[in-house]
């Protein structure tokens, strides 16, 4: 008996913890429409680990994983993480892949990274109506000075507490979060709070 | 895009109750902005907002990682009528004394369902002004 908790402690000590990509190929509820509701803390906690990991390697090798999800997700991490040598490969990603969650991650990232426009151009014509829409609408990224990937890294870089979400409740104080307006500035909801009532709209996406 | 028409067609009435309205994109400042600015979705097929250059009034917030999306429970990065969603789609209506007051998800089960969404929603502004 000794030995063999000798021997699965030895396992234990010797196998690695899965990485988090490992992690979100293995989610009990993957992003398919009818996990709409289901599971979000799980997939977002690992997308802010995937982000702030920025274990590039991994991710570039996820560009071609058979799991579309997890194409979509290495897409989507190295275009917030600026990895510009990715670029030729999420191009192709936008123009072929037969899934849709990674062409558009892919168009997503091309205009973070601000390389291979005439990918997200050919995107606007894409037979999915979802990619035509995201590719309408990035392609005036490429046109700013702003670095959005920079922006994007640091909102991960600040984290989520897992307690934090789902914090808000009716009938308690509304917690507190912190976005971007759209002249750049920081708006902080506690600079509002108290002062006067406020109504909040979270949209689906941008449209 | 409908819900936040409907809402520009009363702005004067947010004004009225004092109130301020704000729309969170989980996504980053340039798609935010654009979804300001410009009225893609509504111009591309006959409604009453097809001529509209703008329908959003309220401030429009950038959350690119979905973080304040997570802390208010709506957050989903879930694939969700043939496209990536990142939020379901949740009003919230917060008091003077900065209590949660109001959450509602909209059905969009109807083509008119909006406006019945934005009446709710001013029903609670209401209450939460007093």
């Amino acid at each position: 008996m000794k030995a063999l908790i000798l021997f699965l402690a030895l396992c234990g000590w010797t196998q690695e913890s899965p990485s988090p990509l490992e992690k979100y190929r293995a989610l009990q509820h993957p992003a398919t429409p009818e996990n709409f509701d289901q599971g979000w803390e799980e997939r977002v906690a690992l997308e802010f680990e995937i982000v702030n990991g920025a274990d590039l390697r991994s991710l570039r090798a996820a560009l071609r994983d058979k799991d579309a999800f997890v194409r979509a997700m290495g897409a989507r991490a190295l275009g917030i993480l600026a990895d510009k040598t990715s670029a030729d490969v999420l191009a192709g990603l936008a123009k072929a892949d037969p899934e849709v969650a990674v062409r558009i991650r892919a168009v997503e990232s091309l205009a973070f990274l601000k390389m291979n426009p005439e990918a997200v151009e050919a995107a606007k014509k894409d037979s999915n109506l979802a990619v035509r829409w995201t590719a309408e609408r990035v392609a005036g990224q490429f046109q700013k000075e702003t670095d959005f990937a920079l922006q994007a890294r640091e909102a991960y870089a600040a984290g989520i507490p897992r307690e934090s979400m789902g914090a808000a409740k009716v009938g308690r104080p509304a917690p507190d979060f912190t976005a971007r307006r759209t002249d750049g500035t920081t708006f902080k909801l506690s600079e509002v709070l108290g002062k006067k009532p406020v109504a909040i709209y979270f949209a689906a996406y941008d449209g | 895009m409908h819900e936040q028409a409907q809402l520009r067609l009363r702005k004067e009435e947010i004004e009225k109750l004092g109130a301020e309205a704000f729309v969170v994109v989980a996504m980053d400042l340039h798609r935010t902005t654009v979804f300001k600015e410009k009225n893609i979705l509504l111009k591309s097929f006959k409604n009453p907002f097809s001529a509209d250059d703008s329908l959003v009034s309220a401030t429009a917030l950038s959350d690119p990682a979905g973080t304040a999306s997570a802390i208010y429970g709506v957050s989903r990065k879930c694939m969700r009528w043939g496209s990536w969603v990142e939020n379901h789609p949740t009003w919230f209506v917060i008091d003077r004394a900065g209590t949660l007051t109001y959450a509602a998800q909209p059905l969009f089960n109807t083509p008119t369902s909006y406006i019945g969404d934005i009446d709710r929603l001013f029903e609670e502004l209401r209450k939460a002004s007093k």
